[in-house]
């Protein structure tokens, strides 16, 4: 172990977490609101709706995210239409291409979840809402909402660190993140142990800040179960 | 404003190819007290969420208050506004304390400004004699408690009707009572209700009509004392030996 | 997609090797699973703590990282050790599929860690008081009660830990395993249609998961089946 080359290196693979939250950060937002748009789709009861979402969730769970970034970074430019379209600016980098791809694939496994927490709420629950009087929308704002935010957490919050995970992918369409520079660094310096594993470590950290976060806002929604 | 709030003409009901309800004439004056009771899988819980449309019936004619359920009655949420309706298992919504159980809908469906509906929400609670659990959730609550609630959350709907699907069966037996109580005094208040229930002591007590029902038909329908003492079907019979004996 | 013919071979001998590394790591994954469970479920507070920090790092860690630190740092310790021998050497290494292989099938196994734990914690003891009340001895309740019940509770997250060794596997291309990545890279090269080669990648590694959640989802109906005849 090589000490010296860690604490030089492990500054260097710290200026590449910004583009590694960007990734988080952005995706997350984008994905969770095509998330509701594809979970609407499928509850709408229109088939032209519903399945392009299943089609959608389909393909995306079905296949590697890595195939997905590299069909959209490599891919896509095949393509003059492409290339003349209003995308292009945001394909044309490497950064907007791992935020598309990042997002097309979350969005298509939250999707999964926010329905599992929908199909979790208590049909009784909705019935009363019925009887009521509540308008079909009420009952989803009021009553469906936040039961079923409450049931999907625990599976959503592992989504993000999957989520997170997945932004190291960037490395390989030629992004800087964190895992761009340490291989980068290993290139040079050709010592994985130390490098590879002092990232390992900021990854496991940020991990745990992540469960811890969405332990607290589990633990603030769930008042109502053990008050 | 008729006297007959409730009108239900040649009604049936399928689940596929099982048939719920068959041929069932009903019809229920303002005031009055039904109690509905029968083997389970008779119908009975079928047919009062036909009432407010829970279920679509399939054939026939259901009126409430004069005005038909049909797919053509654009706002079905304005018949229910006039229906209450209390479940088996309470249904309270976990997620909000008990006074804003009572708030939601008078809020959302009745518009009603949020202090009048706390007032509103408060004076059942307390006619539930249950006030001083206003904060607390579902989960806090005893089976008895929260059904309770359930009933003061109909009530603050001021509804024309009650329907109770079986009030006290998901309830222990000794908070079956308390929640007898209420409905008795509801009944003698002169709130109209159709109640089905296995309690036959409350039946015998309340009803003003008693009706029997078996394999998705009203069988019998009697006053409650003719009803117990000299049953006329078979059926009602042999229902009533089986009930009573234990 | 006239641009991909003469490219189907390869293509199908990249699958082939896919298969294999889903194979491997199938049967490595289900080993690394049952010991991870076996040493959380265990009495034994140190075999406890190595499980425990088993699950933290390879949950932890991104995949990527997990096959590169794998490879390489395999590669540096064969390589100083070739050398005391034969000091001429520049670099020998572990193949990158079976590095690979050992690496999404202990990512994946840290996983199954948990399914395989909870499945045992999440039988009901009822079944097991009444197996034993009616005689049974703890060998007989183990395998007629508790395996099928876990059986049952454990397939359908197993079937998406099988999902994430076959997507995985694309992952070990990034350390030169030849499989399907790596034929789309050498397709492009001399076709230059990098979209029409990748989504032949992507074609088959969405029939290879359909392949597998179908069979699960066969799996689970013969379960539910079972499970209603033993009742």
């Amino acid at each position: 172990m090589d000490l010296t080359l860690i604490t030089e290196s492990v500054p260097k693979i710290l200026s590449g977490i910004g583009i590694t939250f960007q990734l988080m950060l952005l995706s997350a937002i984008l994905g969770l609101i095509l998330a509701v748009i594809l979970l609407l789709m499928r509850l709408s009861g229109k088939w032209y709706l519903s399945w392009p979402a299943q089609i959608h969730i389909y393909i995306f769970r079905g296949t590697p995210i890595l195939v997905q970034i590299f069909i959209i970074y490599y891919g896509l430019p095949q393509f003059e239409f492409v290339r003349d379209s209003i995308f292009w600016p945001i394909l044309r980098e490497p950064f907007g291409c791992a935020v598309v791809a990042l997002t097309l694939n979350t969005g298509a496994y939250v999707c999964e979840i926010l329905r599992g927490g929908v199909l979790g709420v208590d049909h009784g629950i909705l019935e009363a809402g019925s009887a009521l009087g509540l308008s079909a929308q009420q009952k989803f704002i009021y009553l469906t909402t936040p039961i079923a935010a409450r049931i999907a957490l625990p599976a959503y919050s592992n989504d993000f660190i999957s989520l997170m995970k997945a932004t190291s992918l960037a490395s390989t369409i030629t992004l800087m993140d964190m895992t761009g520079i340490a291989r980068t660094i290993v290139a040079q310096t050709f010592a994985p142990y130390e490098i590879f594993i002092s990232l390992a470590i900021i990854y496991m950290i940020l991990t745990w800040v992540i469960q811890k976060t969405f332990g607290r806002i589990e633990k603030y929604l769930s008042h109502y179960v053990n008050p | 404003m008729t006297d007959t709030l409730i009108k239900m003409q040649n009604v049936d009901k399928f689940f596929g190819d099982f048939q719920a309800l068959k041929n069932i004439n009903l019809e229920v004056k303002r005031g009055e007290r039904i109690v509905i009771c029968g083997p389970s899988g008779s119908g009975k819980s079928t047919l009062i969420r036909c009432i407010n449309r829970l279920e679509k019936h399939n054939n026939g004619h259901i009126f409430i208050a004069g005005k038909e359920l049909t797919d053509q009655v654009k706002d079905i949420d304005a018949v229910r506004r006039e229906v209450g309706m209390v479940f088996q298992s309470f249904n309270l919504f976990p997620h909000m304390t008990i006074v804003k159980n009572l708030m939601l809908a008078q809020r959302l469906v009745r518009k009603i400004k949020k202090p009048e509906a706390h007032k509103t929400a408060m004076h059942f609670l307390e006619r539930v004699k249950i006030a001083e659990q206003a904060d607390k959730y579902p989960v806090q609550l005893s089976g008895g408690q929260q059904q309770r609630v359930a009933i003061a959350r109909a009530l603050c709907m001021k509804p024309e009707i009650i329907l109770f699907d079986e009030p006290t069966s998901a309830l222990d037996p000794e908070m079956i009572n308390e929640v007898l109580e209420v409905m008795t005094d509801l009944a003698k208040e002169g709130m109209t209700m159709i109640c089905v229930t296995h309690e036959m002591g409350f039946a015998r007590s309340v009803a003003d009509r008693i009706i029997f029902m078996d394999e998705g038909e009203i069988v019998e329908e009697a006053v409650p004392e003719e009803f117990f003492d000299n049953p006329k079907n078979e059926r009602t019979k042999q229902f009533l030996s089986q009930i009573l004996t234990h | 997609m006239e641009a991909v013919d003469g490219w189907w071979d390869d293509y199908f001998w990249g699958s082939m090797i896919v298969l294999q590394v889903f194979f491997f790591s199938l049967i490595l994954m289900v080993i690394f699973g049952l010991i991870g469970a076996a040493a959380k479920l265990s009495d034994n507070v140190v075999a406890q703590k190595i499980a425990g920090a088993y699950t933290i790092i390879f949950r932890g860690t991104p995949e990527i990282l997990v096959i590169l630190l794998l490879y390489f740092g395999s590669a540096i310790t064969l390589t100083a050790i070739v050398q005391i021998f034969s000091p001429d050497t520049k670099f020998v290494d572990v193949p990158p599929l079976w590095a690979g292989t050992i690496a999404i099938a202990l990512i994946v196994g840290s996983y199954a860690t948990e399914t395989f734990r909870g499945a045992f914690l999440g039988v009901k003891e009822g079944s097991i008081e009444a197996a034993r009340a009616l005689g049974m001895s703890d060998l007989q309740t183990f395998i007629y009660v508790r395996i099928p019940e876990m059986w049952r509770l454990a397939l359908p997250p197993f079937g998406n830990h099988m999902l994430s060794l076959i997507k995985d596997t694309a992952l070990i291309s990034i350390i030169g395993l030849n499989e399907t990545f790596f034929v789309a890279k050498q397709a492009i090269g001399t076709t230059g249609e990098p979209f029409t080669m990748y989504i032949v990648v992507g074609g088959i590694y969405l029939a290879f998961s359909s392949i597998v959640t179908l069979s699960v989802m066969g799996m689970e109906k013969f379960g539910a089946r079972t499970g209603e005849g033993a009742r």
